[in-house]
């Protein structure tokens, strides 16, 4: 596995995807509120997705597109994406849909490209243009992928006036966290 | 739910502000080890099962198969939540001994209540391999990369830090807000921390 200690792709793989059992299941409790630890054939549940790929793998589920990916927000999509709030609908829109598209629906991945071509062009504008204030409302539709763009973008337009304008070199190491107030 | 606090605790370490170290979430971890173990037992009660029942275990793929599967699965789940939360925080303590100092002492107090006992034997460790390996190539790797136009720079002191702190060509008394004139590889470490910042211009 290439990205083991990915953090991203463990919280990706979380997003829970609905799918139909093919075989009955025993000694598994999916839900601590029911008592029995039975799930039955043809049972209908949302399981996470890492859980749902390998039980995919092995022919005993079959998954169907999540509520992110439904008919709704591809009309949304369709209409204006870059004013479409994914954040709320899947914090990891692109990746979990690529994850997804091989298993269940080939068309998921027309839809990220076009979603995608359309809402970049608006976050590289809005990164350069937008005063920081302003850009709240604007961030809160993003996904996770979107705003690591973002932010990309904004600090390649800091180094750029840092270069331009000269500065002291060496700095206090991002790492300790920002800079507190030294108490007088 | 299936391996649900490994999930947890990466969510822990994805909350905090990218590459900076937060406290050690011990009870956390502790809740994950612990949800392993139950994974486990219920694992091997199914495997046994399977054995009274004399079938055989290897290819038979009844009910009993997939809990044990799903238990297994889950399993491996929060080993990989619990190995990536160990790895991405050995990296930022990686990133401190290069960044800010090779003593755990010159650490500021609060990064270093953040470790977990097994974190600082790791940071002294990898200081030490650090160090030695500097020592060997005669050359100090941690310093800044781009040459230097002048060897002083013009440095103002930002907390107190004591009298008579002895420098490589001389001892200062560097009090707060006093302003100097060191050699640059004197100041790099105390600006690193925070001590100290650069006045230009």
């Amino acid at each position: 596995m290439a990205n083991y200690y990915d953090i991203d792709d463990i919280l990706v793989e979380e997003e829970f995807v609905p799918l139909v059992f093919h075989k009955a299941v025993n000694g598994v409790k999916v839900d601590e509120s029911i008592e029995k630890s039975y799930i039955a054939q043809g049972s209908k549940l949302e399981l996470p997705f890492w859980l749902a790929h390998e039980l995919h793998l092995r022919q005993a589920v079959s998954i169907s597109a999540p509520a992110c990916f439904n008919q709704k927000t591809r009309l949304e999509i369709q209409a204006d994406a870059a004013c479409v709030d994914l954040r709320s609908r899947c914090l990891y829109f692109y990746k979990f849909g690529c994850k997804l598209a091989p298993l269940c629906d080939k068309t998921i991945g027309f839809l990220l490209a076009y979603a995608f071509g359309l809402r970049y062009k608006e976050v590289l504008h809005k990164a350069h243009t937008v005063a920081f204030t302003a850009a709240s409302k604007f961030l809160s539709r993003l996904t996770k992928e979107e705003t690591n763009l973002y932010e990309a973008a904004q600090s390649s337009m800091m180094s750029f006036k840092k270069w331009r304008m000269g500065g002291p070199r060496l700095h206090r190491a991002a790492i300790l966290g920002r800079k507190r107030k030294v108490d007088e | 739910m299936y391996a649900r606090k490994g999930y947890e605790l990466v969510k822990d370490f994805a909350s905090g502000e990218k590459g900076q170290l937060q406290h050690f979430n011990e009870e956390l971890f502790n809740q994950v080890v612990d949800q392993c173990t139950q994974h486990y037992t219920e694992l091997e009660a199914l495997i046994r099962k399977m054995q009274e029942e004399s079938v055989d275990v290897r290819e038979t793929r009844n009910a009993d198969h997939y809990g044990a599967l799903i238990h297994h699965l889950s399993l491996i789940r929060n080993k990989r939540c619990l190995m990536a939360y160990v790895y991405n925080r050995a990296e930022i303590i990686r990133n401190l001994a290069w960044n800010v100092g090779l003593e755990l002492l010159e650490l500021p107090e609060e990064i270093q209540e953040k470790f977990s006992d097994s974190e600082k034997t790791y940071f002294g460790k990898h200081s030490a391999a650090l160090q030695s390996y500097m020592a060997d190539l005669d050359i100090d790797l941690n310093v800044d990369m781009v040459p230097p136009k002048d060897p002083y720079i013009k440095v103002r002191v930002l907390h107190d830090m004591g009298e008579g702190i002895l420098l490589s060509d001389k001892t200062a008394n560097l009090a707060r807000h006093s302003m100097h004139f060191l050699k640059r590889t004197d100041a790099e470490q105390y600006i690193a921390r925070g001590l100290m910042e650069e006045l230009t211009g």
